[in-house]
């Protein structure tokens, strides 16, 4: 019993000094290879890119005699960040999304300003506008380069549409009528796998995007309009489509509805090309499509949901700016951007020659013209949970409560934000 | 003089101790209740707010809400939790057969990750016993889905429970059961009036521990029902993290947890009263 | 030990029959861990007869993957560590806390309130600790392994102090009393008198501190990151990404991280059982 307690006791001992003394080792994270040159580090949020990274890493350092590069693709990448921030110890580069976050961080003022870099020359013009809504109040800098986009609207399964002779819909009438004919002919027309909040907010923006304004977060903030108007369409638009959706959509979530369109259980699935290596993880084989949200009334009106998926931004309290502009560079060079976007199924956002994942094919036109916009929850803060809102509407189906609950909440949830709009209108007279 | 130096010792190894946990719990906690009055998003400038969070509180449905679901399920989680875990330690604590195997395999539930019993129970609720009895999922339906919550909380939190327990039963000594059985104590009168009260310390920290545990649940509502459907399963917990740290409510929701530290610490006070002065009557 | 003398050598067949039907509620959950880790991604499917159904080419290739997309060995070296240290610092300091605040907490009002000061401490919600704790730590650079285990000991105290606390309420004054007449100072009297007979105890303590620790995610997730090292559960995030997640690589690594824990209860129960204070209270 005696010896026992001491040989418990002397390990644990052991192992708290061991861990004393990792303390010391923790300084020396880099290799020899960083020695004599500028460390750039970079953190990126794309954990399933990790891979790729690695590459894009061995390959900088191979070809650079001053600037060492680290990347970091951890899991929980945002909240690391975050945890970063709080330690004042930023990454030099910042590899995120264009969504809240970047409305938060250059609100902040903890990004550098690459207007006058050069960087974002080879930017497609329409991916630097939909940054810059993204903004709460217009600025005159552009914080980020934006890299790599995705599309959302409606997957098909092609096999099944060439068999049956089904066509792609361009407006909603054609949309719920071609519902009805898979209906008929004893086919699941939709799979919605509304179990997952989140999975509410992918048909609810490619349809939002079509029959409302693309800054209605900006006019509601500035008193101009209201949701109860704005989205009063949407919200009926989106109880039209349970109509086709599984039985008892609140049961399945976002991996049942990839397993079942997968399967073939369904004609359709309202998401984004993100799901894509999700639904193919289980059928390898399958052959998807892809076409835009047909949510107007006619096909002029038809508006692509795209926003940006990654983008690169460098931290204002980065003390080798030049060597990150260097970093972002290189990032941006035609061959680094082709690997990116064939290994991640997405598009590119820098201008060029680049070849698209089959799956978007139908959505392509849409980008290279610039018809797109952003998705809209990007605009909306997270702690308000218009996902759960948007599921709370749809099993309840109550719209006017709804809308109204939407209204009252934007406003209780972003005091702060209407704040500096309505300063900002003030002083700039109104646009 | 000897009583005096071991006064000082148990002084002195308590203060340092105290210290310690000053240090990283207290000190954190004020910090954490002076960001409570600003609007903090967890980084970058804020400004003072005064009380406009505490307010903020007091009118928000969803933080209601919130409450009203994490007090109905702590309170049915913690009975289920105690009166299985007693029944189970008891059965474990018997003389029966395959002993060490049979308390291996109760304990399984404790160290399964959330993902994996997320997933599982995600299936049990959406295909398995809709399939047996015809029925829809209970996950579905914004009434009862409260009800699949405790049913995977008490699964994987009476394990734990039950330890206490076991170990809470090793301290009756056999000589209470044998002059007990003289008296022809057996059965449930041996339980009632011979093991339950010397256990009573065990049951008192068992209910503390289980209530504080259930009404901090998190992992089983991010596993299960991300807090739906119709945000009818958004705990406390659940919107502390979710709009504290993902979300740019820093501010706000340390205000949530300051009040709720409050409520836990004034409910717990209550039941030990009441469990302590039971103890003390027997 | 025998228990009563009525079921001295008889095993008590009706509960062992009992519990083994009772463990069909663990089996079942566990199968499908099991059959799931041991599939491919493209054989799962959203049927009963789908899911229930063994792999058609079972494989452990499923195993190999998740150690090496998980850097296994040194993940849960590094877990081992942290929850060993953290297991061993909380035994000896906690038991010696409990001890100190649980044998004078009747007639000393400061040990009362540090009692209620400690235990209360277990009532704050991580959340609002854990962004000053990130700063803090960062501050005092033990942003590293050797934080994450101070901040653990700092966590269990509560809990720990209150199962010790109310374990020693159970144990005889008598004891002490005896070796202090004999002339042994308090230091001596603890560690040769009591700290041996809370053995049960601190296997409990052990085993419920050590499942938190190993099953963690969030410490240190936001303490160690940058500090090069990783534990098993951070490294498990791996296997869910925002939009896809592989559940047969996940569930075989879960089913990886099980078996240190499943074998440390099994070695540690045996230690609740051995029933020191029935033999020791002479």
């Amino acid at each position: 019993m005696h010896s026992m307690t001491k040989k418990i006791v002397s390990v644990g001992l052991i192992a708290a000094l061991c861990s004393g003394m990792t303390l010391g080792m923790t300084g020396c994270g880099q290799s020899d290879a960083a020695k004599g040159k500028t460390v750039v580090t970079l953190l990126q949020y794309k954990q399933e890119a990790v891979d790729i990274f690695d590459e894009i890493m061995a390959d900088f350092n191979a070809t650079h005699d001053d600037i060492y590069l680290e990347i970091e693709s951890p899991s929980d990448a945002m909240t690391i960040l975050k945890t970063r921030l709080i330690r004042e110890e930023a990454p030099d580069i910042i590899g995120f999304g264009g969504d809240v976050n970047y409305s938060n961080f250059v609100d902040a003022g903890i990004l550098m300003d690459l207007s006058e870099s050069g960087v974002l020359e080879k930017v497609n013009p329409a991916y630097l506008d939909i940054l810059e809504s993204l903004e709460y109040v217009p600025t005159d800098g552009t914080y980020a380069m934006p890299y790599a986009a995705n599309a959302a609207g409606m997957l098909y399964n092609k096999d099944m549409f060439a068999e049956h002779g089904w066509e792609i819909p361009t407006n909603w009438n054609e949309f719920t009528a071609l519902c009805d004919q898979i209906q008929s002919e004893g086919i699941q027309p939709l799979y919605s796998g509304y179990k997952d909040t989140w999975t509410c907010l992918a048909p609810w923006n490619a349809i939002a995007i079509e029959l409302s304004p693309s800054d209605v977060c900006f006019q509601v903030s500035d008193g101009e309009t209201t949701f109860a108007k704005e989205y009063s369409e949407v919200a009926d638009k989106m109880q039209e489509l349970l109509k086709y959706a599984e039985d008892g959509p609140f049961a399945y979530g976002y991996n049942d509805a990839c397993l079942a369109f997968a399967d073939g259980q369904s004609a359709m699935f309202a998401i984004g090309s993100y799901a894509v290596p999700q639904i193919l993880s289980s059928n390898p084989d399958m052959n998807i499509g892809s076409f835009v949200m047909p949510a107007a009334d006619s096909e002029e009106k038809l508006v692509l949901n795209s926003g940006i998926d990654l983008q690169f931004a460098i931290s204002e309290s980065c003390e080798n700016k030049d060597a990150a502009l260097e970093v972002l560079r290189y990032l941006a060079e035609e061959e680094n951007v082709q690997n990116y976007i064939t290994a991640q199924n997405s598009v590119s956002c820098l201008l060029g020659d680049y070849e698209t994942s089959p799956v978007l094919e139908n959505m392509m036109p849409y980008i290279e013209s610039g018809r797109m916009a952003d998705f809209q929850d990007h605009h909306y803060p997270s702690e308000m949970a218009v996902d759960a809102m948007i599921q709370t509407f749809l099993i309840e189906g109550d719209k006017e409560a709804f809308l109204n609950k939407f209204d009252t909440s934007w406003v209780r949830y972003n005091r702060d934000v209407i704040k500096k709009v309505q300063d900002y209108t003030a002083a700039h007279g109104g646009e | 003089m000897n009583m005096k130096s071991r006064q000082r010792t148990f002084m002195i190894i308590t203060i340092l101790i105290l210290a310690l946990f000053f240090v990283f719990n207290t000190l954190p906690l004020i910090k954490g209740v002076i960001f409570s009055f600003t609007n903090y998003k967890g980084y970058g400038a804020f400004d003072f707010v005064g009380l406009r969070n505490y307010a903020d509180l007091f009118t928000d449905s969803r933080v209601g809400h919130s409450y009203l679901f994490t007090f109905k399920f702590a309170i049915l989680a913690t009975i289920l939790i105690n009166v299985i875990s007693l029944i189970l330690a008891l059965a474990l604590n018997a003389k029966i057969r395959f002993k060490s195997a049979l308390r291996g395999m109760y304990f399984i539930p404790n160290i399964l990750g959330a993902l994996v019993i997320g997933y599982i129970f995600n299936y049990i609720f959406t295909y398995i016993i809709p399939a047996l009895f015809h029925s829809e999922s209970i996950l579905a339906n914004a009434r009862w889905a409260w009800i699949a919550v405790v049913i995977v909380c008490v699964w994987q939190s009476v394990a734990m429970t039950t330890i206490i327990y076991i170990s809470g039963l090793q301290t009756v000594p056999s000589d209470v059961y044998e002059a007990g059985a003289l008296d022809g104590a057996t059965g449930w009168k041996q339980f009632r009036h011979l093991t339950l009260p010397l256990i009573l310390p065990f049951v008192t920290t068992n209910m503390v521990l289980s209530l504080k545990n259930s009404l901090m649940v998190f992992d089983q509502i991010v596993a299960l029902t991300q807090g739906g459907p119709a945000q009818s399963t958004e705990s406390i917990s659940f919107l502390i993290y979710n709009n504290g740290l993902s979300g740019g409510q820093f501010g706000f929701q340390s205000a949530n947890a300051v009040l709720f530290f409050i409520v836990i610490v004034v409910f717990s006070t209550f039941q030990m009263k009441f469990l302590g002065g039971k103890e003390e009557q027997l | 030990m025998n228990q009563t003398k009525r079921v001295k050598e008889r095993f008590n067949n009706p509960v062992t029959v009992l519990l083994i039907i009772g463990l069909f509620t663990i089996i079942f959950p566990l199968y499908m861990t099991v059959v799931i880790a041991l599939k491919q991604p493209s054989e799962m499917t959203n049927t009963l007869s789908g899911i229930l159904s063994l792999p058609k080419h079972p494989s452990f290739s499923n195993f190999v993957e998740a150690i090496r997309v998980t850097h296994f060995w040194s993940s849960i070296g590094n877990s081992l560590i942290i929850t060993v240290a953290t297991v061993v610092l909380c035994v000896i300091l906690h038991s010696l806390l409990g001890y100190v605040i649980g044998r004078n907490m009747s007639n000393s009002k400061f040990y009362k309130s540090a009692y209620f000061y400690v235990v209360s401490g277990m009532f704050v919600p991580f959340a609002v600790l854990m962004m000053p704790l990130i700063k803090q730590t960062s501050q005092m650079h033990i942003s590293n392994v050797f934080g994450v285990i101070v901040l653990y000991v700092v966590f269990y105290m509560p809990m720990n102090t209150m199962l010790y606390a109310g374990y020693l309420r159970n144990i005889p004054l008598a004891l002490e009393e005896a070796a202090t007449v004999d002339g042994a100072t308090s230091w001596q009297t603890y560690w040769k008198v009591i700290f041996p007979i809370m053995k049960p105890m601190h296997a409990t303590v052990a085993i419920l501190t050590a499942l938190a620790v190993w099953n963690d995610v969030m410490t240190p997730l936001v303490i160690m990151n940058g500090s090069g090292m990783t534990t098993l559960p951070v490294a498990q995030m791996t296997f869910q990404t925002q939009f896809g997640t592989n559940y047969n690589l996940a569930f075989a690594s879960y089913l990886l991280a099980l078996l240190p824990m499943l074998i440390f209860y099994i070695i540690m129960q045996k230690q609740i059982m051995s029933g020191v204070v029935n033999g020791a209270v002479k």
